[in-house]
Formats: C-alpha cells, sequence, structure tokens
C-alpha cells in the first residue's frame, strides 16, 4: 500500500514537472513514464496483491501510457496491460487493449505490431469463436510469413511458431486433423529456429493427439513421451508428465489396452504432492482410471473412484469435469441395471452440458438418456441426439469451409501477389534485356564507327599513296616525254643536220680544192670553222642524248614545284635544297607521301599564320636518317600558348608512323623551324669492290 | 657510195670527180638505203664487180629487216664482193663502236666524217687504189691506245665505261649493255682490278679510264 501511495505521489510530482516545463523535459519524462508504466504493470502482475489493487495499477498504466508520444513503445506497452488483464481473467479489457493495439499499428503501419495484435485477439477469440480466432490468427501468420521474408525468420519465429500452433489448435477443434497437423509441424520448425522450447510441449501433446484421432496410437504415444522430453529438467516437468500420461492412458484406452491405460493413469496418480494442490487434474486422472476399471469391467473401486473425483470436482466447481464424471456414473449405473439413477446423472450431465455449450459430452448424454428413459422420452433423447449430431457435423463442416475460405482468400491474395511480383520480374527482365540489347546496339555501333573511322583513314591513306602517285607518274611522264623529245632532237641534229652540214662542208672543201683564185685559204678557213661547228653540234647532240635525268629527280621535282608553285601564290621567297646522297626511289612511296603532306601543312601554317617574307627548306642526309628542316622568318609561336591545331597534330602523326622525331621550335618574333628526323632503312649500298 | 644523206653524196662526188682526179675514170652507183645498196651489190657481184664501197653506218634498214646497218651491209658485200674495197665513212667516233668495226668489218678504209676533209678523202682514195688501207686520225688513236695498253677491253667493257661515263647508273646499265646486273658488276670489278684500283669507286674508275683513253 505504502509504495502504491509513493507511487501516485510520483506520478503526480512528475504532471506537475510536465505542466511547468514540458518541453525542456521531454525527453526526461518520457523515461519518467516508462519507469511509472513499467512499476505499475509489475505490481499489478503481483499474485501478492488483491484483484482490485492489481485492476487499479493496470488502469494507472494505461492512463500513463495514452499520454506517450512514442508510437511503437505505447503499442508494446498496451500489450503488456492487456497481458496483465488476462492474467486478471478480464477478458474484454483484454481484448479492448489489443483492439486499441491493433488500430495503433495500423496507424504507424507497423507490421510486427499490427500480427502481435491479431494474434492476441485470436487468442481472446480462440474459446468463443473458433472462426473469428482462426481468422485473427490467420491475418497474424500472413503477416509473420511476408515478415520473415523482409526481416529474417529468425526474428519472428518465436510470435509466428505460437500463431501456427493456436491455429493448430483450432483447426484441431474443427476436426481439421490433416490441415492441423501440418500446422503444428509447421509450428515445430518456427520453435526450432527460434531455439526455444516453452511450447514444444504443447506442439508434441497435440501432435499426439491428432495422432490419436487418426487412430496411429503408437505414433500418439511417441509425441507424448517426445512432449515430456522437452520439459525434461525444468519446473513444467511433472505438469508436463501427468498430461502426457493421461493423455497416452486415453490412447490405451481408446486401444483398448486397459492394462496400458491403467499402468499410466496409476503412474500418474504417484505424484501425489503434485496432485493435491490441483484437485481438477487429480479428479480427471481418478476420473479416467475408474472410467477404464469400468470398461475392463475391474469393477473392484467403482463407483468409489468415480465419486471421490466427483467429489473432489464439485469442492472446486469443475463444471466440464462434472459433466464428464455424471456421465461416466451414468454408464456405470447402466451397466448395472439402475436406469433411474442412470438417467438421474444423465440428465445432471446433459444440463451442465447445455450451460457450458459442450456439445460433445451434450451428444454422449443425449445417447444415453435416449437408452435409459422410457419409450416416448427415450425417442425424444434420440431426436434430440440426432439434431445435435447433425447440427454438430454441419458446424465442423461450416468451420472448416469458413477456414478453407480464409486460406483461399489469402492464397488469392498470395496468387494475386505472386502475379503482381511475376508481371514485375518480367517487366524488370523486360527492361534488362531491353537495356542490354540497348547497350549491345550502342557497343556494336561504336564499333561500326570505328571501324568505319579506321576504314576512312585507310582509304584516305591510299588515296593519298594514289594521289602521290599520280603526281609521281606525272612527272615522270614528263620527264619521258622531254627526254624523247631530247632524244630525238639529239638524233635529228647528228643524223640530220650534221650529216648535211658534213656534206656540205666536204663539198664546198672539194670545190676549193679545184679553184684557182687565190682565195682558196680563205675558204679553207671557213671550211675549217664549219668544221668546228660540226663538232659543237655533234657535241650538244651527245649532250642531249645522254640520259641527263635519273628518274627519282621526280619526287624531288614534285616536291620543288610543290614549294615552287605555293611560294608563288603566296608571294615568299624561297630556298630548297635536296642533298643528292638521298636515294629517293629506294625510300618508300608512304614516306615519300608523308614527308610531302608534311611539307604540305607546314607551309600552309607560314602562309597561314607565320607572315614571313622567306622560306629555307632542307633535305638533309645524316646518318641513314632523313632529317626535313622547314625554316621561315615569320612572327614565330610561343609553344605553350598555341593549342595544338589539326595541323600540328596531322605533322606529329605522320612523323609517328614513320617512327621519326619532330620539334617545333619557336618564340616570339624569331620564325619558326621544324625539324623532322626520319630513319631510313640501311639499304643493301651497291657494291662497288 | 650508200649514205642517205644526198648532200653528203654531193660531197664525196664533189671531192673525187674533183680537177685533181681526171687519171681515173670513175663510176659511181648512188644508193641512200640498204635495199638499194645489197641490190646494187648483188647486181654488181653478177656483172662487174665494184672496185670501192663507201658505206655509212648508220643507214634506213631494209624492208625484211635482215640489214640494219652500213656494218650488216658491209658483212655482206664482203661476201659478194671479195675485191672491193670497203670504206666505212660514220659520225660515230665513240671507241666502241669503232673497236666494233674493225674488228667485225676489218674495212680497207675507216673515215670519221667529222674528221674528215676533201683532202683527207682523197688521200684515202688514193692510198686505198695502191692497196693501202687508210685509217683516220681517231681510228688510228684507236689502235694507238689499244696497243699501248697492256690488255685490251672488249666491246661490252667498253660499253659499260661509256655508258657510265654518260651517268647512267649502274642498276640502269642492263638497258643500255645486253647484260645482267651481276654480270656488269662482275665486269665494272674486272675492270677495276685491271686498272689496278681494285677498292675503286664508279668516280675513280671513270678517271682512270679517261686517263687511259677508254673513253
Amino acid at each position: 500500500m505504502c509504495r502504491i501511495f509513493f507511487k501516485i505521489i510520483a506520478f503526480f510530482s512528475f504532471l506537475a514537472i510536465i505542466g511547468c516545463d514540458y518541453s525542456n523535459q521531454n525527453i526526461e519524462s518520457n523515461e519518467l513514464k516508462f519507469n511509472l508504466i513499467q512499476s505499475h504493470i509489475n505490481e499489478a502482475n503481483d499474485k501478492q496483491n488483491s484483484i482490485n489493487e492489481r485492476k487499479d495499477n493496470i488502469e494507472k498504466a494505461y492512463g500513463i501510457c495514452s499520454t506517450l508520444n512514442d508510437s511503437a513503445f505505447q503499442i508494446e506497452k498496451i500489450h503488456e496491460i492487456s497481458f496483465a488483464y488476462y492474467a486478471l481473467k478480464d477478458y474484454e479489457s483484454y481484448k479492448k487493449m489489443n483492439e486499441k493495439a491493433l488500430k495503433l499499428s495500423n496507424k504507424i503501419n507497423d507490421s510486427l505490431y499490427i500480427a502481435r495484435s491479431y494474434a492476441y485477439l485470436g487468442i481472446y477469440y480462440r474459446s468463443s469463436k473458433l472462426d473469428v480466432a482462426y481468422n485473427n490468427f490467420y491475418e497474424a501468420e500472413k503477416i509473420f510469413a511476408k515478415l520473415g521474408i523482409t526481416r529474417g525468420r529468425k526474428k519472428i519465429a518465436y510470435d509466428r511458431g505460437k500463431v501456427l500452433i493456436d491455429l493448430a489448435l483450432i483447426l484441431r477443434k474443427a476436426k481439421d486433423y490433416s490441415n492441423s497437423e501440418a500446422t503444428t509441424i509447421k509450428a515445430i520448425e518456427s520453435f526450432e529456429l527460434a531455439e526455444i522450447d516453452q511450447y514444444m510441449p504443447m506442439c508434441y501433446t497435440n501432435l499426439g493427439n491428432l495422432a490419436k484421432l487418426t487412430e496411429r496410437f503408437d505414433e500418439s504415444v511417441e509425441y507424448q513421451l517426445k512432449a515430456i522430453e522437452y520439459t525434461k529438467g525444468t519446473n513444467r516437468e511433472i505438469s508436463q508428465t501427468l498430461i502426457s500420461y493421461n493423455n497416452i492412458g486415453t490412447v490405451y484406452k481408446s486401444q483398448q489396452k486397459y492394462d496400458k491405460a491403467k499402468e499410466y493413469y496409476h503412474k500418474a496418480l504417484s505424484y501425489t504432492d503434485f496432485l493435491r494442490k490441483r484437485p481438477k487434474r487429480h479428479a480427471r486422472l481418478i476420473d479416467n482410471l475408474g472410467y477404464v476399471n469400468f470398461l475392463s469391467k475391474d469393477t473392484a473401486n467403482i463407483p468409489e473412484l468415480f465419486y471421490k473425483a466427483l467429489k473432489m470436482r464439485d469442492s472446486v466447481n469443475d463444471k466440464f469435469g462434472i459433466v464428464t464424471n455424471t456421465l461416466h456414473l451414468a454408464e456405470y449405473y447402466q451397466s448395472i441395471g439402475k436406469d433411474s439413477i442412470a438417467k438421474m446423472y444423465a440428465k445432471k450431465s446433459s444440463d451442465l452440458s447445455l450451460e457450458l455449450q459442450n456439445n460433445i459430452e451434450l451428444l454422449s448424454a443425449y445417447q444415453l438418456l435416449s437408452t435409459v428413459s422410457d419409450s416416448e422420452e427415450g425417442l425424444q433423447y434420440a431426436n434430440k441426439y440426432i439434431v445435435l449430431n447433425d447440427s454438430l457435423i454441419k458446424e465442423e463442416r461450416l468451420f472448416r469451409d469458413k477456414f478453407a475460405r480464409i486460406r483461399f482468400e489469402t492464397d488469392e491474395i498470395v496468387e494475386e501477389n505472386q502475379q503482381i511480383s511475376k508481371e514485375n520480374q518480367i517487366l524488370i527482365i523486360a527492361i534488362l534485356g531491353l537495356t542490354a540489347l540497348f547497350l549491345l546496339g550502342y557497343i556494336i555501333f561504336r564499333q561500326q564507327q570505328s571501324n568505319k573511322e579506321l576504314l576512312f583513314s585507310q582509304t584516305q591513306q591510299e588515296s593519298n599513296e594514289e594521289i602521290y602517285r599520280l603526281l609521281l607518274n606525272q612527272q615522270v611522264k614528263l620527264e619521258e616525254g622531254r627526254h624523247m623529245e631530247q632524244q630525238r632532237m639529239s638524233e635529228e641534229l647528228h643524223d640530220g643536220v650534221l650529216g648535211r652540214l658534213f656534206g656540205v662542208r666536204l663539198s664546198l672543201d672539194g670545190i676549193n680544192q679545184r679553184a684557182n683564185d687565190g682565195f682558196t685559204e680563205a675558204r679553207n678557213k671557213y671550211i675549217d670553222e664549219l668544221k668546228a661547228i660540226e663538232k659543237e653540234i655533234r657535241l650538244i647532240s651527245h649532250d642531249l642524248g645522254a640520259e641527263t635525268l635519273p628518274s627519282d629527280v621526280a619526287y624531288i621535282d614534285a616536291v620543288e614545284n610543290l614549294i615552287k608553285d605555293l611560294c608563288e601564290v603566296h608571294k615568299i621567297a624561297f630556298e630548297f635544297n635536296n642533298d643528292e646522297d638521298i636515294d629517293w626511289e629506294s625510300i618508300d612511296d608512304q614516306k615519300k607521301v608523308n614527308f610531302f603532306r608534311i611539307l604540305q601543312e607546314s607551309m600552309q601554317n607560314i602562309f597561314k599564320h607565320a607572315h614571313a617574307d622567306h622560306i629555307k627548306i632542307n633535305f638533309d642526309y645524316v646518318e641513314d636518317t632523313i632529317n626535313l628542316t622547314i625554316l621561315d622568318d615569320g612572327i614565330g609561336f610561343i609553344a605553350s600558348k598555341v593549342k595544338k591545331g589539326i595541323g600540328l597534330k596531322n605533322i606529329t602523326s605522320r612523323v609517328n608512323q614513320m617512327k621519326g622525331e619532330v620539334q617545333f621550335v619557336s618564340s616570339e618574333g624569331s620564325g619558326t623551324t621544324v625539324l623532322v628526323h626520319v630513319p631510313i632503312e640501311t639499304k643493301v649500298k651497291e657494291v662497288y669492290s | 657510195m650508200i649514205d642517205d644523206h644526198p648532200m653528203i653524196i654531193e660531197g664525196y662526188k664533189n671531192t673525187l670527180l674533183g680537177e685533181n682526179q681526171k687519171e681515173y675514170q670513175i663510176k659511181i652507183d648512188i644508193a641512200s638505203n640498204c635495199d638499194d645498196a645489197y641490190a646494187y651489190i648483188i647486181k654488181s657481184s653478177e656483172t662487174v664487180p665494184y672496185d670501192m664501197l663507201f658505206v655509212d653506218i648508220k643507214l634506213p634498214p631494209s624492208s625484211d629487216g635482215s640489214i640494219t646497218s652500213g656494218e650488216d651491209l658491209a658483212k655482206h658485200a664482203k661476201e659478194l664482193l671479195p675485191k672491193s674495197k670497203v670504206i666505212i665513212l660514220t659520225m660515230h667516233r665513240e671507241d666502241h663502236r669503232i673497236h666494233n668495226i674493225l674488228k667485225n668489218i676489218n674495212p680497207a678504209g675507216f673515215l670519221i666524217k667529222s674528221d674528215l676533209t676533201s683532202s683527207e678523202l682523197l688521200l684515202a682514195f688514193n692510198n686505198i687504189l695502191k692497196g693501202k688501207a687508210y685509217y683516220s686520225a681517231t681510228v688510228n688513236d684507236h689502235f694507238r691506245k689499244m696497243m699501248t695498253n697492256k690488255f685490251s677491253l672488249d666491246e661490252k667493257n667498253l660499253k659499260i665505261l661509256y655508258h657510265l661515263s654518260r651517268g647512267v647508273k649502274t642498276k640502269n646499265l642492263p638497258n643500255y649493255v645486253s647484260l645482267s646486273l651481276s654480270a656488269i658488276e662482275k665486269r665494272k670489278n674486272q675492270i677495276k682490278e685491271m686498272f689496278s684500283i681494285a677498292k675503286a669507286d664508279d668516280q675513280m674508275l671513270l678517271e682512270e679510264a679517261r686517263k687511259r683513253g677508254f673513253i
């Protein structure tokens, strides 16, 4: 009492603090609130306090809880508060709390809390409305299944397992045994994943019960024993052992192995200390033992055992127990022919069953009543039995249908989701495919482009060479023509002019010999002069006829013509020197073309930018290297300031192509010198020795 | 008289039929090409053979192409008219040609037109009539050169030197001399050895050849 008083004071003072300086102490006050709520919940769960005190504490905890602004924390606390209500058996409040929690969870869209809220609501409905309970659990399971994918299965395995075992139990109740078993196995897997054994006995017990119901008795016993194994060494060992032994007893009873059944009931009953405090269970075991004895015709302790059990049950008002108990008594009295007593107990059982809505026992009671009553009443009971049985079967079917529908709807949604995800997948694949296709296309396009470029440069080179060849051919033809003409002139002079001149001279000489006019000497002098002229003509003819122009002069001629033409157009004086040691004929056309183009390019640069008056171009041959020097007296340029134009780049690339070197030497106002060094493969020189 | 220039024939006639040649009765047949010349030679071989044949080297070839020059014609003449004196008159004064003509024809007279004067022509005419051979100064010079050299260069070697001296490159020589390039190289080396300048270049070879009068 004292503690609570302090708490209340603390609470009020805390409220005061909030009132005074809410904003500043927000965090601090939140922490305070958490602590307060926690202490209230702890108080509420303390079984030493009175029920009213506990309820009071819960309400207070909830009061503080509703002022919290952290929704997630609030939901968690509301769940805890709901548990406290559950512990106090205030199930309506429990339901209300969880409905609130569900609402809040939906508001902040927190899947985990939504699922938990559904699961807790399912717990509320599981004893009254199976279908609603199923719906809630199923909703929770759906969310957990999804969460398992997004947040990791292990994290939610425990929560999910609890929901699954609840679902399994509901399914068993609706006699959908196969689904129940499958769900139980799923639950076991979940708990194994979570590595928490708390609900394992429940799972195995359920499996055992299912096995019994489907008449797999050996399996059933195994399951029950396994359930005990999970509790070995824990404080629940005895409790579980009793449950399992009772169940095993029932299994053997169903198999009509009454001795074995009795053995397990006796074993269970040997836990006297434990049972003394739990009359309900004690009574059930005694009742069951009695019933087995009765079935095995071992009537020594009958009906004493039944009465002993009934007495115990009466004392704790265990109505469910009483129903079964009275039914057993009725059966017993019927068997010994005391129909009226049997009818009395059967009536009692049926009335109580009606009250508890325990239809299974009610059915047995009606069946019994129909046989022990007189014919008219018996018929009535028989009719009641049939109607109830039909309605029960109908109800079960209805449940199963309902569950199936719930599952189907969910499946539909899942299918839809799958459909959507499939569509999404297809879309993604399509997009990826298209992207890949596009990329591929782009790459191919680029490849083709670069191929084209390559082809272009190749054809350019070819055309360059072609141009050069044509140029050279022209030059050679020109030379040939000139040479032929010279040859013709030479021959003409030698054979024609010279011959005739000789003939004339000879005639003159002959005549002169015969003449005797005193001028012979004078004429002889001119005849000699004629002879000298002849000689001169002969020399000229000889010179003309000689091959004065080697064919490789053609290239240098072409170069010189180029320089001359360009310089004439731009009115610039030029000087051109070609080292005669360069054997142009042995140099490949590619190099010749490159030199030609470099010259062209350089001269264009000079004409465009240099404002030169004079240029000097030299081809020198030093140690297997051709050095081309292009010198101008223009304005020059500062190398660093000039961006490399296409002209300079072209020159550089051409020189690189020839594996040579190029230098651009220039400074402002002092002209420019372009130096090109190109190595020439040493050709085997003509053998002289 | 065979020459394709009427002017030259005129010159010969003017000289030979001059006043101081009255002691001879000269009959002259004139041909200006190989066909005509050959016809005259055939004819004379059947009737009265010529005493003397004046043959120019450069002549329009015969229509069937068998006789291409005065040289060929002279050879035929020597066969057909063995007693005739053949006098070669030519504008060519190159050593290898002189050498060739001497070797192939061995003419009674060998006159180089550019040296020739009418008095020399008369002198040659008279000498040959008397049975003495007559050669122009240039031809004699050639003889002298041949004699003074301990060795002689054959026609091909002379040709090589001649073309080299004209500035033809060694590798173009096969176009001028009917030899392969390697054969030409070999010959050049032989010449150099003969001149005892084994390791000289073309320049020195030509200088030496000039000195020795082969060019």
